[in-house]
């Protein structure tokens, strides 16, 4: 009991820390969407939805689908890259393991924009990959990468691989061989297990994996602007540019708040995900 | 516990004392906001030095960010700004620049009257000039023959798919198509500016880049060979790689006037005369033109450049050149119609 006094204190700390830092910019962002823009006060009452309305716009709607599917696009290769390497991860001993996740937090000592100008370095024109290619004969000409949908995608991935592969990795750990095992004895094969033993248990892995890189592969504005050419490519482009070029605030917090929207019925999608792999995950399953 | 306690208390008495000394400190420096790579390399230690004003310096790549960050805090945080003039006069009616006494300004004198008391600002009340130059054609003449590119209606020619570089300015952009059509590049007519978004619409296509950082670098990196470019980075450029030209368009070019200006509620705005008074040392100007490639409206500095430097077009154009082209100037209302149609041209409507 005597370390109450220090506990309560970390927790006000913390709860008054989430509410100035969190929830309160947060709550004025909602509250700027539903004002009026004002070119001398940026934000004036009445309240209106204009702003939600204008989203649907089809010029704003066009941008909305194009960065779904970029997000899209680099979710599914991290997916695709970071689940065998999570699975390669999980089966090392210890002593690799703690290596492996070291050599993948490297990079964050490095500031993710100098790594993306690196990124410019590797695609250009006279780029390490269009020189490499040229040296063993594969292209005549440079292939023009930089400034393309793919350099986006690319640094999307490469920013946001571990960000997938972490979840996954403590997916696989908390898997129970003892069920792989069981599911081999009973004469199931390699793609029987994986898909209805080690694909439904490492499932909240997945999901996790896919909501912490499809949300922000939507709002990285840097990533679209100097590997994309500073078209608008991203929610986060528009977003940037209402607030600092047009300055319509109002516009572009009803943009944020539409994006956290997506992010809630995310959320809620991965607690139903949740939830159904531990009715799955009990012994009594007759999925087992 | 105690322990804890103390540590905790040893802690917050150790952060008011450095809030303390910041705020002591904080009179004697003074906040510049100036655009990316737009000062030579150790002039604000030299400013510090010969002062003792330390300097917070921080940069912006477009003026409309600069404008929304001072309008937004009501023109403080920032000392000195330096925005184009179509921009100080702007602000200057928003009430968002504070007046300069220029009787503080020992080295006003060396001013090219030419560049002054412009209808921007009448009498030069609230700014003072730094630097001007001109949006133009960049080309490398490594791989497209300079000769073959005279106007900016070349740019929109099909054989350049995916490959230009344009300024990430809605007004320069604007500009060209402004200037093909046979407008003022500064037009606010909403029938123009249409018609200018609807011939904008056709270089899209030829639109591999956008880039108001540093414009230079993708021509020098040799993933753009030819687009728009601001003469004092091709001047930049041709450090490295003599092969970056700059091209006056036949149609006019873009030109603009960048000066000092002190916002309204700056906190030091004492310190702030005394860095535009250090910059406009003739000596200070004349490194300016080395270091960033613009030229300089301080006629003092002009005397003290290199021969080659004073006479080379690029940064100092003949007049009939400067004839054709347009000074930007502001364009009031008309602007929310350039950024309608700006955001769609980016978005690639």
């Amino acid at each position: 009991m005597s370390q109450s006094p220090f506990r309560r204190f970390i927790i006000i700390l913390t709860l008054a820390w989430l509410a100035l830092f969190v929830l309160a910019p947060h709550f004025l962002v909602v509250l700027t969407s539903v004002m009026t823009p004002d070119s001398e006060h940026l934000a004036v009452w009445p309240m209106t939805l204009d702003a939600y309305a204008r989203i649907w716009e089809p010029l704003y709607a066009d941008v909305f689908w194009q960065s779904l599917a970029l997000s899209a696009k680099a979710t599914l290769i991290c997916l695709l890259l970071g689940y065998p390497f999570a699975y390669i991860v999980a089966k090392m001993s210890p002593a690799w393991r703690a290596f492996m996740m070291f050599l993948m937090i490297i990079p964050f000592w490095t500031n993710s924009l100098i790594r993306t100008y690196a990124i410019k370095l590797l695609l250009g024109n006279k780029g390490l990959f269009n020189w490499v290619l040229e040296a063993i004969g594969v292209i005549d000409a440079p292939i023009q990468m930089i400034y393309t949908e793919f350099a986006v995608v690319f640094g999307l991935t490469y920013i946001l691989l571990p960000f997938m592969a972490l979840p996954l990795i403590s997916s696989f750990d908390k898997l129970d061989k003892d069920l792989i095992e069981a599911g081999h004895d009973l004469g199931a094969g390699f793609w029987q297990r994986f898909y209805h033993i080690v694909l439904p248990l490492t499932m909240p892995g997945v999901v996790a994996g896919c909501l912490i890189v499809f949300l922000p592969a939507m709002g990285m504005f840097y990533v679209a602007d100097l590997l994309g050419g500073a078209k608008n490519l991203l929610l986060g482009n528009i977003i940037k540019n209402q607030f600092l070029v047009v300055r319509d605030w109002p516009f572009g917090s009803a943009f944020s708040v539409t994006l956290i929207v997506i992010m809630g019925m995310m959320l809620w999608l991965y607690y139903a995900a949740n939830k159904k792999v531990q009715r799955m995950g009990g012994l009594d399953d007759q999925n087992l | 516990m105690k322990k804890t306690s103390f540590v905790t208390g040893f802690l917050f008495a150790a952060g008011f004392l450095f809030a303390a000394i910041g705020t002591a400190r904080a009179a004697e420096k003074v906040v510049v906001y100036n655009w990316t790579e737009y000062i030579p390399e150790g002039v604000l230690d030299e400013f510090t030095a010969k002062t003792g004003i330390e300097v917070e310096y921080a940069t912006y790549e477009s003026n409309e960010v600069m404008y929304a960050k001072v309008q937004l805090q009501k023109g403080k945080g920032y000392d000195v700004v330096v925005p184009s003039g179509y921009y100080i006069s702007k602000m200057r009616k928003e009430g968002l620049l504070a007046p300069i006494d220029k009787s503080k300004l020992s080295n006003f004198k060396h001013l090219d009257p030419n560049l002054l008391n412009k209808p921007y600002d009448p009498d030069n009340q609230y700014s003072i000039p730094y630097t001007w130059g001109s949006t133009g054609i960049g080309i490398n003449a490594e791989a497209i023959d300079p000769k073959s590119i005279t106007s900016w209606k070349d740019l929109w020619d099909p054989k350049w798919k995916g490959s230009l570089l344009l300024t990430d300015d809605v007004r320069e952009v604007f500009h060209m198509a402004l200037k093909i059509n046979g407008h003022s590049g500064n037009s606010t007519d909403p029938a123009e500016i249409k018609q200018a978004y609807e011939l904008l619409k056709t270089l899209m296509p030829n639109v591999l880049v956008y880039n108001s950082d540093a414009p230079r670098e993708p021509y020098m990196a040799g993933d753009v060979n030819l687009g728009m470019i601001w003469n004092g980075e091709v001047i930049q450029a041709q450090q490295e790689n003599p092969d970056i030209q700059y091209i006056y368009p036949k149609e006019g070019a873009a030109f603009w006037v960048d000066s000092f200006a002190i916002p309204a509620g700056a906190e030091h705005k004492e310190n702030a005369l005394k860095f535009i008074d250090f910059m406009l040392q003739p000596e200070i100007a004349k490194r300016c033109v080395e270091f960033i490639g613009y030229a300089t409206p301080n006629k003092s500095a002009l005397s003290l450049l290199d021969e080659k430097l004073r006479n080379n077009q690029t940064i100092f154009p003949p007049a009939e050149v400067i004839q054709k082209g347009d000074f930007q100037q502001d364009v009031g209302e008309a602007m929310e119609i350039y950024n309608d149609y700006w955001q769609k041209l980016k978005t690639g409507n």
